[in-house]
């Protein structure tokens, strides 16, 4: 347990902590805002009623999460690329494995803290949206009545649990890929490339790409109207997406197995430098 | 009883490759307790592959270790609890304070006792500078943090990589009395070094390794009285023929220019024959223009080291002689002179 808050007081201190939130709250008030001012300006009513929906409750809850769980797996998985690889590369992991520490462990508990990190950014990052959905809703003179809709708050913590669940797995990928790089560089290099590989794959493998992590991720919290995060192939038409309990267990086979893949390259390898 | 009773540290047989190169052939490594011990080598000669291996950062192809009296495995990580370690340079979280990191590695391993970061913090002499991020330190800040981390756990064997590096003349100072007073404490000490007037000075017993097999271990004052060793100066047009007279004299191979000294020579015989290599030089028409006596460990390791494949893969060693002494001065940590 000292290993999980050791790891925790060091992640609160840690830029990349601030930076990858900052980052995703950024570029999300710049979107809600820029809808938010601009809808009214649409030259037909459909692409005036497309850009009221980002902005409209109760279905701005579920299209938020979709946003975050969108770029958030992006960030997800730098973040735990960022802190993985930094073990290798500032040579900490050498210092605890030298003091007697089981490899494995110091693993798995680094990884539960970011786990930890990441929900809390996603908590973060959703109350932000909420509250820039408000302030675009009011800049657009869209009503926020539904906000207060309790079917759709009750579906919430459901919603932000799994939602969590996706972006844990993208930020085990990132920590995973980071260990086997053995550096940050390569780590965050590497898992942007197949983050982006994935997206390219839609091209190439369409029936497989649902069960590819990110598709899987993004597919674990059910948006009804295919927004938000949802993908499209490279001509724009619809990829068939996992139901969110198939997606829930793909996700969960992609956290487990990336999990071990780190435990057991840690344990085998040679630390050096 | 066994042959490796009463050692703190023990290898036997430890062999490790990478790919083609051989990093270790073999080393047999006994380590009394309570000592400090001076693992010297050039460059090269397997000095931080075997530190690796005492800490269980990489595994041997073959052979054993024992730390304190017990066999040292893959899963006997545990091992490591009595163990401290500075392997290579210190590692640390830049972001992160002085203080921050010493306690966020008090969290791995051991159990470490509850004020003994700020004891170390003192000790070291960086209370001053404990909430600065690391990031802002110099490089002697970090390398007495490094120290201070390998106290943490209070442990019974210390491993200590280069620990001098970076230190200031008062730095050196203060880290030898404090690994002294280790010693005197019965703890033990194994410091890999090559700077060899420091080690001459701290340890009471040195191993020297070649090409990853230990030539000699044994305690310093021994060594050095078997090994005595005059230096002789010719000009540099007479090396070649001073090498075959002296080697007539002292026997094959115990002749050898020092490296970065033009003209001197190193004669590995006992001091009180000076005269018989001033004789025989003089008889063939060489005059030395320079005769010193005397033992140091310098000699002895060059002596031992000198051709061995590790030092010419990686360059002759230069870490020599006079200008290591550190200048005299005040003991004690707190020297100041450190930039940010």
């Amino acid at each position: 347990m000292r290993l999980l808050w050791a790891t925790l007081r060091k992640l609160v201190r840690r830029p990349a902590t601030f930076i990858t939130f900052g980052l995703l709250v950024g570029l999300m008030a710049l979107i809600y805002l820029a809808v938010g001012a601009t809808a009214n300006q649409q030259p037909t009513g459909s692409s005036r009623e497309a850009a009221l929906l980002l902005l409209t409750f109760p279905g701005a809850y579920t299209l938020i999460i979709s946003f975050i769980l969108g770029l958030g797996g992006l960030f997800g998985v730098i973040y735990g690329a960022a802190i993985a690889g930094s073990e290798w590369t500032w040579g900490t992991l050498k210092g605890a494995v030298a003091r007697g520490e089981s490899r494995s462990r110091y693993q798995l508990w680094s990884f539960a803290g970011i786990g930890l990190m990441l929900g809390v950014g996603l908590l973060g990052a959703f109350a932000v949206g909420v509250i820039l959905a408000i302030i675009g809703a009011g800049l657009a003179g869209a009503s926020t009545a539904g906000l207060n809709d309790s079917q759709t708050l009750g579906q919430l913590p459901e919603l932000l649990a799994r939602g969590w669940f996706a972006i844990l797995e993208e930020g085990a990928l990132g920590f995973t890929i980071a260990t086997i790089a053995g550096s940050q560089l390569a780590g965050v290099g590497v898992g942007i490339a197949v983050y982006f590989g994935e997206q390219f794959a839609t091209i190439f493998l369409p029936d497989i790409v649902k069960y590819l992590p990110f598709h899987a991720a993004s597919a674990v919290v059910a948006v009804s109207d295919g927004g938000g995060g949802g993908f499209t192939s490279g001509n724009g038409a619809a990829l068939a997406r996992l139901d969110p309990t198939a997606a829930l267990l793909v996700v969960g086979a992609w956290l487990v197995g990336a999990l071990i893949v780190t435990t057991l390259y840690t344990e085998r390898t040679e630390i050096s430098g | 009883m066994t042959a490796t009773d009463g050692l703190a540290l023990a290898t036997r047989g430890l062999h490790k490759r990478y790919g083609s190169r051989v990093a270790l052939a073999g080393l047999d490594l006994s380590v009394p307790s309570g000592v400090v011990y001076g693992f010297l080598g050039p460059n090269g000669a397997g000095k931080t592959t075997t530190m690796r291996l005492l800490t269980g950062l990489i595994h041997p192809d073959s052979g054993s270790i024992e730390l304190l009296g017990r066999p040292f495995g893959r899963r006997d990580r545990h091992r490591l609890f009595e163990v401290g370690s500075l392997i290579e340079a210190p590692s640390f979280y830049p972001y992160l304070s002085g203080r921050e990191n010493l306690r966020a590695l008090a969290a791995t391993g051991a159990h470490t006792a509850n004020g003994r970061v700020e004891e170390l913090l003192e000790l070291v002499g960086l209370r001053d500078r404990a909430r600065d991020r690391v990031q802002g330190y110099s490089m002697g800040m970090k390398q007495r943090l490094g120290i201070a981390a390998a106290l943490l756990s209070d442990p019974r064997l210390l491993l200590l990589d280069e620990p001098a590096n970076g230190l200031d003349p008062a730095g050196i100072v203060a880290m030898r009395e404090t690994l002294r007073h280790l010693a005197s404490t019965g703890k033990t000490v194994f410091i890999s070094s090559h700077v060899l007037g420091e080690v001459q000075q701290l340890a009471d017993v040195v191993g020297i390794i070649a090409a990853g097999k230990l030539v000699r271990e044994g305690q310093i004052d021994q060594l050095l009285e078997g090994e005595g060793v005059v230096r002789v100066r010719v000009t540099a047009s007479e090396v070649e023929s001073a090498t075959r007279i002296l080697s007539t004299v002292s026997g094959d191979g115990s002749v050898s220019p020092i490296a970065g000294d033009e003209g001197w020579l190193s004669v590995r015989i006992e001091p009180g024959r000076a005269s018989d290599i001033n004789r025989a030089l003089a008889v063939a028409g060489i005059y030395a223009s320079g005769l010193e006596t005397g033992s140091d460990l310098e000699s002895l390791f060059l002596a031992l080291t000198a051709g061995s494949p590790s030092a010419s893969h990686e360059g002759t060693f230069f870490g020599l002689a006079g200008s290591n002494e550190p200048p005299k001065g005040p003991a004690g940590w707190h020297d100041g002179g450190e930039a940010a």
